[in-house]
């Protein structure tokens, strides 16, 4: 039986419990957080043994095989190099840490520890980013991808969070070097990095406040973000954040030499786009008719797998959870590479560098 | 002034005292000038709640609000008061201790309006119910003056099952046992708030009183109880049939939160607050169609209604939460059970009465949700 414990018991800790609850071969064996009301609250909600305040307690008393790390992501670099060195193994939620070098130097210190770490990107496991991973993998592209374009956007009007950020000159989003940008846009920018071959690909950031923030009086947080990504003249992709614009996709894009997908994961669709043009008015007639039965497939895997009891809103945080405890457990492949966080870590860097450098690289041309 | 931690947006805010200070001022806790602390000030309830104390001759009223509150309905409240009256308004976060501790400094009536309402997480709304009502009553503490401390809960808390008086909801009646099965982050987040303040109560002896509104409305909270029904898919799903509403008009509410905060002798204790005539929910669905807009409604019968929410249940536990546990038979038993409703405590402890009748305080509403062009 694997052992496991959540330090940190606000809103994302209990997905983590619910989805933990779900994988066999488990038991949450603690929970912590250094407000003891909000450690009890999740230990009287769930089947968890014991609760703390204290995560060197939490260590020295439950000795977890596994932590997940699910605190705001200013004290992820400090909790989990204590995880580290305290022989377990960690799960930390997105964003990863706050910066490269921090990645970079937790990554590490796990191989030393002989430990396994691994980042809360579950987007990249649901159901359909699933199905699109087999696909690109089985050569449907063609030579793999030449362009991508990842949608990750954000409805600010419909989040309480949102309005608690905005009227709150305090609120712990507001000291991220990337502030809203860097709680939300690590799955967004983990898609592009999952295919990226370049360990240093070239990052250009455009990004400012939107009209209706700035009516509000807002100055301070960037909700319009355009990306452009590129590698040696190769492959490119675009990376969109908005919060106003509708409808707020999240959605990836994925252009190979023979073949392209899109991939839309409110809809949970994945739609392949054909290489080959039809002749003549064919084009005009049947992309629509293999386009509807594609979408009636889709419905049809949607409608299996919600029978099936597999279906949940956090499908691809159960399935990220289960495949990090299988690596170790059973030594089996991690289900994101240290190297697609890094790369990860690394773009969003050069993209807060540029979005706090005051002499922006674009500058938009008015013609 | 400016202490630490605390932004205030307007302090010192003058206000006339043009109201006569009521004959049983010796039955009260409280002196004119004594401090006076309302959280959630600019809110619905809050806003009224301090206009009710200036209208009973109390002169020093802290208002404590959050750093994105909109101050003006506070302000308004001002304008109509230029005098003596001193109002300081307070901008903080009840999550952080040392706000707290600078807010209940000097206070000798708490009157904790502020709650994680709309909060659908469950760790969101405990946090902003229970860990903010706990730094409150600690940093009031630490300070030795409070007098009382008034925490406004909500009927959300009682089961509504095994009653010692069969139909008829009262102070005497079973808190929710099992919150965390109720599948609502505001029920559970009230019943541990409420505990919270007993348990302070029992173990610093710190004087509190509990007061339970049945459904506040009035202008400015314009929607219909979900007690009535739920709107699903574009069609109004109408659940409460005969029940009586627990319907509150906002000033009669305020009326008892007030007197929960001044009475003498009533420590420790809990009062439902409902009005004197309750319409039923078909009554109200009626009057509200005729009044405020037409709109298509279908009636779900009791027994349907329970068979729904016991197959929801199932069906989410069955599962896994793949449909999340929103209807069940704690719900049901909560929502639209055939209940009464008694404010005789109330009357009895606190000598309230209903400042406003029942007939006048629904034209009132509806006039309101007619002017704000809502629907259901």
């Amino acid at each position: 039986m694997l052992k496991v414990a959540i330090v940190g018991c606000g809103k994302i800790a209990d997905s983590h419990a619910s989805q933990i609850q779900r994988i066999k071969g488990c038991e949450i064996v603690g929970v912590c957080d250094r407000e003891p009301l909000m450690a009890r609250q999740l230990y009287e909600r769930f089947p968890i043994k014991r609760y703390f305040s204290d995560i060197t307690e939490l260590l020295t008393e439950a000795h977890p095989d596994v932590v997940h790390i699910t605190t705001p992501p200013q004290s992820h670099f400090e909790l989990a190099r204590l995880c580290l060195e305290s022989g377990s193994h960690v799960y930390v939620e997105k964003p990863f840490t706050l910066c490269y070098r921090e990645a970079e130097r937790l990554i590490a210190l796990a191989a030393e520890k002989k430990l396994k770490i691994t980042a809360g990107h579950d987007d990249q496991f649901n159901h359909v980013a699933r199905r699109m991973r087999e696909l690109v993998q089985s050569g449907y592209l063609g030579d793999g991808p030449v362009h991508m374009e990842s949608y990750y956007c954000y409805q600010i009007a419909r989040s309480g969070y949102a309005g608690a950020l905005l009227g709150d000159p305090r609120h712990w989003v507001r000291s991220l070097p990337g502030k809203l940008l860097h709680n939300i846009i690590s799955h967004g920018i983990a898609r592009i990095a999952e295919f990226l071959t370049s360990d240093s690909p070239h990052v250009l950031a455009y990004g400012f406040t939107s009209p209706l923030l700035r009516s509000t009086g807002e100055t301070e947080i960037i909700d319009e973000l355009r990306v452009i990504i590129s590698e040696e003249e190769r492959l490119t992709a675009y990376f969109t954040f908005s919060s106003q614009m509708r409808p707020s996709l999240h959605q990836f894009r994925l252009y190979g030499t023979k073949n392209g997908l899109i991939l839309d994961q409110d809809d949970e669709t994945l739609i392949k786009l054909r290489g080959n043009m039809f002749p003549s008015y064919a084009a005009k007639f049947l992309p629509p008719v293999i386009n509807a039965r594609q979408y009636i497939g889709n419905l049809k895997t949607n409608l299996k797998t919600f029978l099936a009891r597999d279906f949940h809103m956090k499908s691809g945080m159960k399935y990220l959870i289960e495949s990090f405890y299988k690596s170790v457990a059973e030594g089996a492949l991690l289900p994101i590479s240290y190297r697609e966080i890094l790369l990860t870590a690394k773009i969003m860097d050069a993209i807060f560098t540029q979005l706090d450098a005051k002499d922006s690289q674009i500058r938009p041309v008015y013609i | 002034m400016q202490p630490l931690g605390l932004t205030r947006s307007t302090d010192h805010m003058s206000a006339n005292n043009d109201s006569i200070c009521p004959p049983e001022h010796d039955s009260l806790i409280v002196k004119q000038d004594d401090l006076i602390l309302v959280t959630g000030a600019a809110g619905f309830m809050g806003s009224r709640l301090v206009e009710n104390l200036l209208n009973r001759g109390f002169r020093n009223v802290r208002c404590f609000v959050r750093p994105s509150s909109k101050l003006s309905r506070l302000e308004e409240i001002c304008d109509r008061r230029p005098d003596e009256a001193r109002i300081e308004v307070v901008k903080g976060n009840l999550g952080s201790k040392e706000d707290c501790f600078l807010a209940t400094k000097d206070v000798a009536v708490i009157y904790h309006l502020a709650a994680g309402r709309g909060e659908k997480s469950i760790p969101d709304a405990f946090f902003n119910s229970v860990v903010t009502t706990r730094n409150l009553i600690e940093a009031s503490h630490s300070h030795q003056c409070l007098r009382r401390f008034v925490n406004v809960s909500s009927f959300t808390v009682y089961t509504n099952k095994q009653k010692p008086r069969w139909r008829l909801l009262d102070e005497s009646c079973p808190i929710e046992r099992h919150p965390e099965l109720r599948g609502d982050a505001y029920s559970f987040a009230k019943v541990k708030q409420d505990e919270i303040v007993a348990e302070y109560g029992k173990k610093l002896g710190f004087p509190y009183v509990i007061i339970r509104p049945g459904h506040v409305y009035g202008p400015g909270n314009e929607g219909i109880t979900g007690r009535v029904g739920i709107n699903t898919f574009g069609v109004f799903m109408h659940l409460g049939g005969s029940n009586r509403i627990p319907f509150t008009y906002v000033d009669n509410c305020v009326e008892a939160i007030a007197l929960a905060g001044l009475k003498r002798g009533v420590d420790g204790e809990v009062f439902n607050v409902v009005d004197d005539e309750l319409p039923s929910s078909r009554q109200f669905l009626r009057k509200y169609k005729r009044h405020v807009r037409t709109f298509k409604s279908i009636y779900i019968p009791h027994a349907i209604s329970y068979l729904l929410c016991f197959l929801w249940e199932r069906y989410s536990a069955w599962s896994h939460g793949q449909l999340p546990p929103a209807f069940n038979l704690k719900v049901w038993h909560a929502s639209w059970k055939k209940t009464y409703y008694s404010n005789r405590k109330l009357k009895e402890k606190l000598g309230w009465k209903q400042i406003i009748p029942s007939a006048e305080a629904m034209r009132r509403f509806l006039e309101a949700c007619r002017e704000r062009g809502l629907h259901a």
